[in-house]
């Protein structure tokens, strides 16, 4: 059975469609890209399926069940988790708060056993920071020991990112929704994301959706892409066949100039 | 060769210097009680009062402050919350005598009913009559305390609810109206038979509200909670909700009960300051719980620090300082005399620029607006000394010390915008100059780390000293290339 299953998806703004009739599934332990031109409608996916936005139409099932409605705290409970295009980190909390405050969720204590420090409230939080150091450990020592408690406006922007990463990672989801996971980051920490990626999957058993636009990382790391244009779906498969589908082409680099006056004469 | 750092470094301090900071806190706590001991036995009543109020506003700073620092919620109905338990303080604890008063008095608007609520009465009702008694008044007094504070509360999940679908200044509107409609509703006929409406009540015991050791007993248990609080789980919860609501409901946090068990925890305290506000007043009215209220709480913060705990308590004593030793301010004195100070404030301003742009290595160091300053003030001085026939009379300085506070606000604001402490919290290290000059070993490790990930492991390392060894030969044309190409 498939671990995520979208089906016809729609969402509008106004006059907008966003997304139109949009239906993919993603495979436990799969790899699965999201391409597209600006615009596309990619991160508004994401944003449907996360509960920040809710379908004009369609389903959106996890593990079986339809997650249409819920709010985006309770998609998380259930095992989404996601980062965001433009960094959403709590940057004046250091990178240990921040990755043990998507823990929260979990915590099994009410504010009063917290505030007074319980036995188990005390061995909870010291789980939380276990948890919070081992997600940080995929990324190698540089956001261990003294990086821990420094706040995040100090970082730089690809530890920023790192550290985003691993906060998604920490509240214990099993599908992790990464948008564009390398923007603005050099060739080599590309390939070094392209690495963590495949080892979020391996070692850390979770099953990740990318949205990106660097095609070598997409082509490196996919099992599988997606390409949308303009809110729809038009096109699917493995890396290869995708990029050379006529279709695809199109949408990336457009018609020539010719092919449009020609459709234009057809349609008058 | 660089070593692996170890992912073992959970706390942010060293553990030996946490069980000296604490050491030092349970110290400077004990010398804090024998201070009070002291001060309580020696100094004015003026000086034990005004220390009592203090303590009094810290409970309902440190609470506002939750919602403001720690929630990022700009509220402005604290006076609200502390009019609901002030007034139900105020009227368990009413003493006999003063409801015989009332109920005999003809503008009175109390009835027999409403007056025969009290906490005495309820433990008869439970057969505690023990607990009646003057020796047990602190029982009845604590029980008063504690349901004004659960009353606050609810209070408190009312203005939170609504606040779930508000944002930023819609907010602080919503809650200042609700701060109002409290008092407003307080004064209609509808509840005038409980609050007596604009008449209020006098009576009500002073016996703990101008105790140093039950306010500051309470500010003590309010810090303690909300500390304990805002370093907890939920307190980092509420704190990213500060910093990003929609990451934080993204990370799973609960935001709408995040929200709204920070506004009840703070409305609770919020009754608790009430209470003790009402007991040190000796009596219940509705003009002790205007808007100013509020607002001097929120000078108190901003000026102190949002954010910060012990910085709120810096800034309500600064407030609380003004507000009991600022009489003087408001006396009535002649011109000549009103001359000189405006004299000695101008002067005194000239020298803190000159102070502040030498701190600040700006040039020039005497800036042009600094010899305007200088020029005003010899001139009110030359004024004042040659001709005090032409300036006869006296002026009264009403409203100075509201001045006051707002120019203090001003300045520190301008200088400080984060106020005096800003986010950090007092820390003992501050003493013990354990300030850092330069980067420690764990982080030139880990710049040897990041210069070349590849010595991170033992193997690694291996191959990366056999690669730079094939690497010397093939580097020296390159170099002699380069030196060519120069």
């Amino acid at each position: 059975m498939a671990m995520l299953e979208v089906e016809r998806l729609r969402k509008s703004f106004g006059g907008l469609t966003a997304t139109n009739d949009v239906g993919f599934h993603v495979d436990q332990g799969e790899i699965v890209s999201i391409i597209g031109p600006n615009g596309a409608g990619k991160s508004t996916v994401f944003n449907l399926i996360t509960g920040v936005y809710r379908p004009d139409a369609g389903d959106v099932r996890f593990e079986g069940t339809s997650i249409v409605g819920k709010s985006t705290n309770q998609v998380v409970d259930l095992g989404i988790a996601r980062t965001f295009q433009n960094l959403r980190l709590f940057t004046n909390l250091t990178v240990l708060e921040n990755v043990l405050i998507s823990q929260h969720h979990r915590l099994r204590s009410n504010w009063l056993s917290a505030v007074f420090r319980t036995p188990s409230y005390r061995r909870q939080e010291r789980a939380m920071r276990e948890v919070a150091t081992e997600k940080l450990g995929f990324f190698g020592p540089r956001l261990q020991s003294f990086r821990l408690h420094q706040p995040v406006y100090v970082l730089s922007y690809a530890n920023r990112r790192r550290t985003e990463m691993a906060r998604a990672m920490a509240t214990g989801a099993k599908l992790l929704l990464l948008d564009e996971p390398s923007a603005g980051m050099n060739p080599k920490e590309t390939s070094e994301i392209t690495q963590i990626i495949r080892r979020m999957r391996d070692e850390g058993g979770y099953t990740i959706v990318v949205v990106e636009h660097k095609m070598n990382l997409v082509g490196e790391i996919s099992d599988r892409v997606i390409v949308l244009d303009y809110g729809q779906k038009i096109a699917e498969g493995a890396y290869r066949d995708v990029v050379n589908d006529p279709k695809v082409i199109e949408a990336y680099l457009g018609k020539k100039a010719g092919d449009d006056k020609r459709e234009e004469l057809a349609d008058g | 060769m660089a070593r692996i750092v170890t992912p073992t470094a959970f706390d942010a301090i060293d553990p030996k210097k946490r069980v000296r900071n604490v050491a030092l806190t349970f110290l400077a706590v004990g010398v804090g009680v024998l201070v009070l001991y002291l001060l309580e036995g020696i100094g004015s009543t003026k000086l034990v009062q005004a220390l009592a109020l203090f303590a009094i506003w810290g409970v309902a700073t440190v609470s506002l402050n939750l919602i403001n620092g720690t929630l990022g919620i700009l509220s402005l109905g604290h006076h609200g919350f502390m009019l609901i338990g002030g007034y139900t303080t105020g009227l368990l604890m009413l003493d006999e005598a003063a409801r015989q008063r009332i109920l005999t008095s003809a503008r009175s608007t109390m009835t027999e009913e409403t007056l025969a609520l009290s906490v005495s009465n309820l433990l008869r009702g439970f057969g505690l009559e023990a607990l009646t008694t003057p020796e047990t008044l602190w029982v009845r007094f604590l029980i008063a305390i504690f349901l004004g504070g659960l009353l606050a509360a609810f209070a408190g999940l009312l203005v939170g609810t609504p606040s779930l679908r508000l944002r930023g200044d819609y907010l602080a509107i919503v809650t200042f109206g609700f701060g109002e409609i409290i008092r407003l509703t307080a004064s209609t006929r509808l509840f005038s038979a409980y609050t007596n409406g604009a008449l209020g009540f006098p009576g009500v015991t002073s016996e703990f509200g101008k105790s140093i050791w039950w306010t500051f007993g309470a500010l003590a248990f309010t810090v303690f909670v909300i500390s304990k609080l805002k370093y907890s789980s939920y307190g980092r919860a509420m704190q990213a909700i500060r910093e990003d609501e929609i990451a934080a409901q993204a990370m799973g946090v609960n935001v709408a009960y995040h929200k709204v068990l920070g506004f009840v925890i703070s409305a609770f305290f919020a009754g608790v300051a009430g209470g003790l506000w009402v007991s040190w007043l000796g009596g219940v009215r509705l003009d002790f719980f205007l808007f100013q209220l509020t607002f001097f709480f929120l000078v108190a913060i901003s000026a102190g620090g949002t954010g910060s705990i012990t910085g709120v308590l810096l800034g309500t004593a600064v407030v609380v300082f003004v507000r009991q030793y600022g009489d003087p301010l408001e006396e009535s004195y002649s011109i000549q005399t009103w001359l000189y100070i405006a004299s000695a404030t101008l002067a005194l301003a000239a020298a803190g620029a000159v102070l502040f742009r030498t701190l600040r290595r700006l040039r020039p160091r005497l800036h042009w607006g600094s010899w305007v300053l200088v020029g005003g003030a010899a001139a009110a001085a030359l004024v004042a000394a040659v001709d005090p026939a032409v300036i006869e009379g006296t002026f009264r300085g009403f409203g100075m010390r509201a001045i006051f506070l707002s120019v203090l606000l001003i300045v520190i604001m301008v200088f400080r915008p984060d106020g005096m402490l800003g986010r950090t919290e007092f820390s003992w290290s501050w003493f013990l100059r354990e300030q850092r000059t330069g980067p420690t070993d764990e982080e030139r490790t880990q710049d040897a780390w990041l210069s070349n990930p590849a010595f991170g492991s033992e193997a690694g390392r291996a191959a990366a000293r056999e690669q730079e060894l094939a690497e010397d030969d093939t580097d020296a044309p390159e170099g002699s290339d380069d030196e060519g190409r120069r």
